[in-house]
């Protein structure tokens, strides 16, 4: 137990695993672990005796060891046993990789979201049409399955929450598949697929929360999201525009945010869409509902003569 | 400058390689001290990248492979008794290739830009997207690199087959020589794929394909496939010839004869072969089939056995031997070391769930580098302590030697032993910056720590360098005591080599050499 304790979070082993499948990731850590350790004292104890028992303590170079050209015995054995080691692992692999896949029981309840990796934020999508951007609320104690892709005119970017589950390609033009099922909490992530110059800054955040409450929050988002009254606008300009332009539009990569441009609408929209200069497409692929809640954010942030703070 | 004769041209491989070497180094210790601590301003955002980049690189392409061309040219012929290489001139073109593919490379720092900021891999789309030249350039670059890398390995091979002195039979060929071969063979057969992935990536570019461009309906992850049918077996050419270094110098200074010479042979043998089937396990988490990933990973951890098979007859080889601890028998120890951690942490990311975890964090960062600086720098300086006095005609200083050693030994590993950790937290690799957090600023703060050390280490061995061309006496032939025939001509060779060759009738052509001389003093 103290030593279990002493390890968590010290990096000696994967992070607290909290989800059924890294658990059992975990576990392979710890099998191929145990293994290597063998392997590492059998190398390790002959070659530190060997150097320390057969230096040559003011020997002439002229005096030789015995001329043994080999062993066929040992070599059969140094070969033989590795073989078999590693069949080990591969077999305790593969008992263990149904229960990190973590195929759905017949008729299980699972929450399909769909993950967008974009330069530079986490888009979210939810079954009934809400949008969230870089943190996501999911169940707790239920099903997840992630739907992870990039928009065709984007990069690779890699989805990672470690806790929860092991990372995934964002590919464009691709939807790659994983699930998990963790306790409630909140966990901390990002990408792990260099995808450019914020690419350090494309964190994620995982809140998982009890089912019933996330079936409320949900169906409420919808209806907040539908009527123009969430927060999607704040969510999009810290996600998409902040890690760029400054968390106060100030300007960072690229230029600070004027109140004459970003109450622009159109202006913004054509921007965002579509690009310009070095700034890519971050918008691709936006409904008008979610362009209108960024519009309508910058609007209200940026009032002509004030500043963004 | 127009020579054609092999052991200058080896040298101006070795002399130009370390040049990079410390271009690379620099390199290193820039993106170091930018992680000492998070949200470090030592360099922005945009040359963090490029440094990467170009850090990857140009260890890869100027350092390790175009050094173990260097030491092939100088060594092999000497050591199969050939007066010189099959194809002298072609020899040359691929050394003046090489420095003109480093020159492109390193020079595009200087285009508009900046340079090539997409990783060494450079990935597509991100690879497509990205402006400026530098990426263009990087592409020509490898371009130039990958011809000279290909018309090398043709000599090399045309060499080994056909200019061995009378007896040097298979079995009888060193153990480096061996690796050469196989080093070779592989550069044939797979820098052509690489031609084609990077041809096809700078038409991408220019905008007149969509080979892997989703919005032209072009596939990102075919480029994956490419460059790592090339990318995997790189690893072993850079891995291999160090391989062979130490198979040499550990009987040398164990006194011994080398334990398992067929064994050891015949898994240069296997390790190549089985290097051209495991590209996949770069791409566990790109979304492959299981089937195919339970594939890679079963050939992923096949090649662990001739690994062990050799590590085990090299340790063999000092069982009740002489050991005499000059720095090159220190290295090729070191390597021995070292070199097994990165073989048993390769276990690891073999095993596909577990990749799925740490692929792209800091383990994968620890893991090559300890096979790729524990294993293939270890045994490039194992070469060149062991060799220099036949370069050069003059020894390296042994205390200096040790210092170069014992610092890079203990820096390498305090630099990139907490790596580990840091990938299992969940580091990402490529990042400018990463999580305010204590445990994470502690291991990145050692890591930098020890990179410095090692910097320290390198600085000594330029020391030794002045040291050896103004202090050290005149090296005799054959300072050692080796079993190998280039140990046979004068340190240096004249240009024909040698005036007459022995006729070779074992692995130890020079042991017999000395003992038929003993016999006939008794």
């Amino acid at each position: 137990m103290v030593v279990a304790f002493l390890l968590a979070g010290s990096g000696l082993t994967p992070v607290d695993p909290d989800s059924p499948s890294t658990e059992r990731i975990e576990d392979l850590y710890w099998f191929v672990g145990f293994w290597a350790a063998i392997v590492a004292l059998a190398v390790a104890i002959p070659l530190v005796l060997f150097t320390v028992r057969y230096r040559s303590r003011g020997r002439s170079r002229t005096v030789e060891g015995p001329q043994v050209h080999g062993s066929t015995r040992l070599e059969i054995a140094w070969t033989a046993v590795p073989v078999v080691i590693l069949l080990i692992v591969s077999i305790f692999t593969f008992y263990k990789l149904p229960g990190i896949t973590l195929d759905a029981a017949a008729g299980e309840d699972v929450t399909k979201i769909r993950v967008e990796g974009r330069q530079f934020y986490w888009q979210y999508r939810y079954p009934n049409g809400v949008i969230a951007i870089d943190n996501l609320r999911a169940p707790a104690d239920r099903l997840v399955e992630l739907q992870i892709t990039a928009p065709e005119k984007d990069v690779i970017h890699s989805y990672w929450v470690p806790d929860l589950f092991p990372k995934l390609d964002a590919i464009p033009g691709q939807v790659n598949t994983t699930r998990f099922r963790g306790k409630p909490g909140t966990y901390h992530g990002q990408c792990v697929e260099f995808c450019g110059i914020q690419h350090a800054a494309m964190l994620a955040e995982i809140e998982l929360v009890d089912p019933d409450e996330f079936d409320s929050w949900v169906s409420e988002e919808a209806r907040r999201q539908e009527t123009g009254d969430s927060d999607l606008g704040a969510q999009e300009f810290n996600g998409a525009c902040a890690k760029c332009h400054g968390a106060q539009g100030q300007g960072l990569i690229g230029p600070g945010l004027t109140a004459a441009t970003v109450s622009n609408a159109g202006l913004v929209t054509d921007i965002v869409r579509n690009g310009r200069g070095k700034m890519p497409e971050v918008g691709t692929g936006w409904d008008d509902r979610q362009m209108k809640a960024l519009t309508d954010y910058l609007k209200q942030r940026f009032k002509a003569g004030t500043s963004g703070s | 400058m127009a020579t054609v004769d092999h052991k200058r041209i080896g040298i101006l491989y070795i002399a130009t390689s370390l040049f990079f070497f410390l271009a690379g180094g620099v390199m290193a210790l820039l993106i170091r001290t930018q992680l000492a601590q998070p949200d470090m301003h030592v360099v922005t955002k945009d040359s963090y990248n490029q440094l990467f980049t170009m850090h990857g690189t140009t260890m890869i392409f100027l350092v390790v492979v175009p050094i173990f061309a260097g030491f092939a040219n100088y060594v092999v012929p000497l050591m199969i008794g050939a007066r010189d290489v099959a194809f002298p001139r072609l020899n040359a073109l691929s050394y003046w290739l090489f420095l003109f593919g480093g020159v492109v490379l390193l020079g595009s720092f200087f285009a508009a830009s900046g340079a090539a900021r997409s990783g060494w891999t450079g990935y597509p789309p991100l690879s497509t997207d990205l402006r400026g030249n530098g990426q263009d350039l990087w592409i020509v670059g490898l371009h130039i690199l990958s011809i000279s890398s290909f018309l090398g390995a043709v000599n090399f091979l045309a060499t080994i087959h056909n200019m061995r002195t009378a007896g040097m039979t298979w079995m009888r060929l060193p153990l480096f020589v061996w690796t050469i071969e196989i080093y070779a063979a592989l550069l044939v057969v797979v820098l052509p794929a690489l031609s084609a992935g990077l041809t096809m990536l700078l038409l991408d570019r220019q905008g007149w394909t969509h080979f892997f461009i989703p919005t032209g309906g072009g596939d990102p992850v075919l480029y994956q496939h490419v460059f790592w049918f090339f990318g995997h077996p790189e690893v072993y050419v850079m891995i291999l010839p160090a391989m062979g270094i130490v198979s040499e110098v550990i009987p040398v200074f164990a006194r011994k004869p080398i334990f398992g010479y067929k064994a050891i042979a015949f898994s240069t043998v296997a390790i190549g072969f089985y290097s051209l089937l495991v590209w996949g396990h770069h791409m566990f988490a790109v979304g492959l089939p299981i089937g195919l990933q339970i594939w890679f990973m079963i050939a992923s951890l096949t090649i662990a056995v001739p690994t062990g098979v050799k590590i085990f007859n090299w340790i063999a080889t000092t069982w009740r031997g002489n050991l005499i601890f000059d720095t090159a028998m220190l290295w090729a120890l070191g390597f021995v070391a070292v070199f097994t951690i990165g073989g048993l942490s390769g276990i690891f990311v073999a095993v596909f769930p577990f990749d799925w975890q740490t692929h792209d964090t800091y383990f994968v960062v620890a893991h090559l580098h300890y096979v790729l600086f524990g294993g293939s720098v270890f045994g490039i300086f194992a070469g060149l302590y062991y060799w220099w006095p036949k370069l050069f005609g003059r020894y390296l200083n042994e205390t200096l030697g040790k210092w170069h050693f014992w610092l890079t030994f203990i820096g390498f590993n305090v630099a990139f032993f907490p790596q580990h950790f840091l990938g299992l937290l969940g580091m990402p690799r490529r990042v400018y910056t990463y999580r305010d957090d204590d445990v994470w600023t502690t291991y990145n703060l050692i890591s930098t720590i020890g990179s410095y050390v090692m910097g320290l280490g390198i600085l000594f061995f330029l020391v030794n360098i002045w040291w050896s061309r103004r202090r050290s006496p005149r090296a005799v032939s054959d300072p050692w005591r080796a079993d190998t025939l280039e140990w046979y001509a004068t340190s240096p060779p004249p240009p024909h080599n040698f005036d007459k060759v022995p006729y070779v009738t074992s692995a130890r052509p020079l042991r017999d050499v000395r003992r038929r001389v003993e016999e006939r003093r008794r």
